[in-house]
């Protein structure tokens, strides 16, 4: 267990999402362990010694989002609402713990809002969350809760502007300094078709860790396949893409064996996009500014009202299609395939980026790059855009 | 939902029936269901399951006759005979909605009538009908003759014969299945409870269940165990049939093996293909794991053909068929009836012929034969025999299709579940092999004593609800406690939940502790820790490490609470439960 707080610890450090050693960790088993700070661990330890959990995480997050949307919401609020998919699906919503609550007993507080929701956001304490089944859980819910302030705070940023002290230059140095510019250079692609399932069991592993190591989706989030002939190979569901040894499952295009069953959820849309395009191999993943700007609709006056999965329209964001639908057994496998074609990757609202290789995994990898790039220029060209008019 | 909720009280003795209010304190203390059941046998616990006065309680859970999805269903909880502990089961179907819909919450049936005789309920009132008529008969017979009375929980001739695996059928197929509660019934001379009526169930909150259920709902699209193109939507519990034989931990020649080439005879795919399998579901229930084929027969569960394949050697999918029809229509477990056979197998030497399944399990329920020892279940059977090693249980329940040696929390949970070796207590295999909600090292101990425990609470809730295991493939209690929300208009948690899991739990091994259990019975078949499984294909499928288990039961008793023989500190414990 000792072991599994540590890894863990140092992925939150790798994927960026905690200030630097700003972290604590508790996992029980019939004895209490911790990791970490000693502030955070030892609220760590409280708050799950209060819960039916096997883990807990607290930490201070790199950047201050989750903190500015905790102060910017409304003085009545309960939780905030981020809108991606992943927080619809799983999270439904975000509670915000405030200083005033946590003033008195802020153990019994933040396991109060705990007993009921995966992750917290506590004023001045940073994102807590925790593992009901596994520490890994603990983990996964943190950076859920990470992940989607981010997002949200973009969108909000974007809508609203900067409304609290100190916003402007926090948002200035995340701009400046935090962000790093996202390529694809450096990394060794094996060229395609394979052939061989052990070369493309491997190259899979390879192009997963690629994808978190180059920030285009957090750990657990998204998935990965190839088609070999009559078999995909994919990664399975729940399974984080910088370790895919073990956790690849070959499923034969006909279905006559149901072995995938633990395959990804979007294990349909993979299928139906190699059907609708003969490509090779699948990106998935969630990069932020491309999640965020595809929920931002200009459309005026109209009648869909749950857009994430009834929008019938194929908007453009640049070269690339975004297209509503629901994960799994939703919409998304109908919408993405046939729109997917034409450039190589297309956006799911509120979700994340689709991206095909006709032979192999560089050009899916490059093309996601790519849109992520363009998304994350074209929200700074509209952020700069907003702060001039405002001040026109 | 209002905390006035009424039980109906029968003595099949003296005829007499009531209903009662039940109390709202065992409400809130225990939900519905199992907890209610574990409950109302308090007092009573230590009787023989065959004592006339052994209560037998049929009960549902808050959520069932709302929308609330997967949640019709129906626990039965009494004493197992075949166990020797508390023992509760739910089925689908439409029984628990009727039941609901005729102003009941329970019936608690105690006592033992004279002559055969059905039950018969309606929101106007309830009778005790002579049946003598159909004593004897199949399931098939016996809920064909009371189609006009609503739904029909029936015993087959294994029920009246004693059979100790002998299952209550619902007349949609769905089984009351494990433990050998046909034969409480049977011993009291009940040959069926039918149930109609038309009241509806009334939900304070609507607009917060309403936002609950669309979260459910998103929960079981997202999931591709659920309505996966590969999942149990489509292709019922033999999907696992390809995974199980994959992972190489599917239970082969009563446990000697953990791979049967023939497997993929009777796989998801393989049924659609044989048999047209289409979608049925129970009532409310958008999964629709049920399958049944085109001349309308209910097709088997995973459990149910790899049991009567692998386990027996056999690849013969339509005996696997034709003995899961058996079974169903003679009122058999399938689990207990399939690793039965197979332990007699083993002890002479010959696993049974696929044409000779069904005439012994027609001798096991007429208990004639070969079936006079067999009715008696593995243990008993294999004991007599003088080869006790061949049987294949925990606390004499016959092991289900997911083999210890290839998922340790599973190993783990076999044992400390309180009504014997089921796989439904703490459901590992959702972590350990399906990946829900995420994964565990299923060759490690590692944190598999808390992990147990916390499932074993949150799953004694979910039975209590009464809500379905398949359901939490995908959504989780946080969704359920906010649909019990909506529906009470009271505020509940998960984490209150699984304190009301914890309570139920713990009765139920208080219990059993009464009754004489203790740690030498929270223990696995011995060729576990002695015999590796199958291996191969990269996968190495060791014996399990006798030490490594010992310690991880140890943990498992510290952090319940527990001594380290498994024992209460507390002999107070019960008084102090509400």
């Amino acid at each position: 267990m000792r072991s599994l707080i540590r890894k863990y610890a140092e992925k939150l450090h790798r994927d960026r999402s905690i200030a630097q050693g700003r972290v604590g960790i508790a996992a029980k088993d019939d004895v209490m362990l911790t990791d970490g700070a000693p502030d955070l661990s030892r609220l760590a330890a409280d708050v799950l010694s209060r819960l039916s959990c096997l883990g807990v995480v607290a930490a201070s997050p790199s950047l201050p989002f989750a903190e500015f949307l905790l102060r910017r919401a409304n003085a009545d609020a309960k939780a905030i609402v981020p809108l991606d998919t992943e927080t619809r699906t799983f999270l439904h919503d975000i509670p915000i713990v405030r200083r005033e609550e946590l003033a008195g007993d802020p153990v019994r507080a933040i396991a109060a809002h705990l007993s009921n929701r995966k992750g917290v956001i506590a004023e001045g304490v940073g994102i807590v969350a925790s593992g009901p089944v596994t520490l890994e859980q603990a983990y996964i819910h943190y950076s859920s809760v990470f992940h989607a302030a981010f997002v949200k705070y973009l969108l909000d940023a974007l809508q609203a502007g900067f409304v609290l002290p100190g916003e402007a230059e926090a948002f200035r140095g995340f701009r400046e300094t935090f962000l790093r510019p996202l390529t694809a250079e450096g990394l060794s692609f094996r060229p395609g078709p394979f052939d061989d399932p052990e070369e493309v069991l491997s190259e899979i592993r390879a192009v997963g860790r690629y994808t978190v190591e180059r920030g285009l989706v957090d750990s657990f989030f998204g998935n990965i396949s190839c088609r070999v002939g009559e078999t995909i190979f994919i990664s399975q569901t729940a399974a984080s893409l910088d370790e895919l040894a073990g956790c690849i499952d070959p499923v034969p295009m006909d279905n006559r064996s149901t072995t995938g069953i633990t395959a990804s959820s979007e294990l349909l849309a993979h299928r139906r996009i190699y059907e609708a395009t003969g490509a090779r191999a699948i990106l998935h993943g969630h990069p932020k500014f491309a999640v965020a700007m595809s929920m931002l609709c200009e459309e005026k006056d109209c009648p869909v009202k749950d857009c994430w999965k009834d929008c019938p329209n194929v908007r453009m964001l640049g070269n690339t299609p975004v297209v509503a639908g629901e994960i799994g057994a939703g919409g998304l496998a109908v919408r993405v395939p046939p729109v997917i074609g034409a450039s190589g990757k297309a956006i799911v609202y509120g979700h994340g980026v689709f991206s095909i290789g006709r032979d192999g995994f560089e050009e899916a990898f490059r093309s996601m790059v790519d849109v992520e790039n363009r998304c994350r220029d074209e929200y700074f060209r509209r952020l700069d855009a907003r702060g001039q008019s405002k001040s026109e | 939902m209002s905390l006035r909720q009424h039980i109906l009280v029968v003595d099949l003795s003296s005829g007499r029936m009531r209903r009662e209010e039940i109390p709202p304190e065992f409400l809130r203390a225990y939900l519905g269901g199992r907890g209610l059941g574990v409950r109302l046998l308090r007092g009573r616990h230590t009787l023989s399951p065959f004592d006339p006065a052994m209560p037998v309680v049929f009960a549902v859970g808050p959520l069932c006759g709302t929308p609330a999805p997967t949640s019709a269903r129906l626990s039965v909880v009494s004493r197992s005979p075949l166990t020797g502990t508390v023992y509760d089961c739910s089925a689908g179907g439409r029984f628990a909605w009727r039941l609901r819909a005729a102003g009941l919450f329970a019936i608690l049936i105690e006592g033992k009538s004279p002559r055969p005789v059905v039950l018969a309920v309606t929101s106007c009132g309830e009778e005790l009908l002579p049946a003598d008529d159909l004593w004897g008969k199949g399931i098939g017979d016996t809920v064909g003759a009371l189609s006009d009375r609503g739904s029909v929980a029936a015993i087959g001739p294994a029920g009246e014969n004693g059979v100790l695996f002998s299952c209550i059928m619902m007349g949609e197929g769905n089984a009351v299945g494990r433990g050998g509660l046909g034969a409480v019934l049977g011993r009291k001379n009940l040959k069926a409870v039918t149930v109609d009526g038309d009241r509806s169930v009334a939900v304070a909150d609507r607009e917060r269940f309403d936002r609950a259920r669309a979260d459910v709902l998103r929960l079981f699209r997202a999931s591709p165990v659920i309505f996966g193109e590969l999942g149990i939507s489509e292709y019922g519990t033999p999907a696992l049939v390809d995974l199980m034989r994959q992972r190489r931990m599917a239970p082969t020649e009563n446990f000697r093996r953990t791979v049967f080439d023939g497997s993929s005879a009777y796989s998801g795919p393989a049924i659609r293909a044989a048999y047209g399998a289409k979608k049925e579901g129970c009532f409310g229930c958008p999964i629709r794991c049920k399958k049944r084929a085109s001349d309308g027969r209910a097709l088997p569960e995973y459990e149910t053909v790899s049991h009567f394949g692998a386990l027996n050697a056999i690849a013969d999918l339509h005996a696997i068929v034709r003995g899961n029809d058996a079974c169903n229509d003679l009122g058999m477990d399938t689990i207990s009836a399939a690793a039965t056979l197979s332990a007699w197998g083993e002890a002479r030497g010959r696993f049974p012929s696929p044409e000779e399944i069904g005439p012994l399990l027609h001798d096991i329920a007429h208990r004639r034969g070969e079936g006079v020892l067999l009715a008696e279940g593995s243990r008993r059977m294999a004991k007599a025999l003088g080869k006790p090693g061949v049987s294949m249980s925990v606390k004499s329940l016959e092991l289900p299709a997911y083999d210890p040696r290839g998922a340790y929390g599973m190993a783990l949970a076999y044992v400390t579940s309180n009504r014997g070796g089921c796989h439904l207590r703490a459901y590992p295999i959702s972590h350990e092999i399906l990946r829900k909600p995420v994964a565990s090292d299923r060759f490690s101990f590692s944190g598999k004593a808390r992990m147990i425990k916390i499932a074993e609470d949150m799953n004694a809730a979910v039975d209590s609800l009464v809500a379905c295991k398949f359901a939490f493939f995908g959504a989780s209690l946080e969704e359920y406690a906010e649909l019990l929300s909506g529906v009470t208009g009271e505020h509940h948690t998960p984490q209150g939940l699984k304190e009301i899991g914890e309570r139920i739990y713990l009765t139920e091994r208080f219990y059993n502790a009464e009754n004489g259990f203790t740690r030498s019975d929270d223990d696995l078949p011995v060729r576990f820790f002695t015999e590796a499984g199958s291996s191969g294909e990269g996968i190495d499928v060791p014996p399990i490490d006798r030490a490594r288990f010992e310690e991880e039961l140890t943990k498992y008793y510290r952090i319940r609470g527990l001594r380290d023989d498994g024992s209460f500190a507390d002999d107070g414990f019960l008084e102090r439960q509400p």
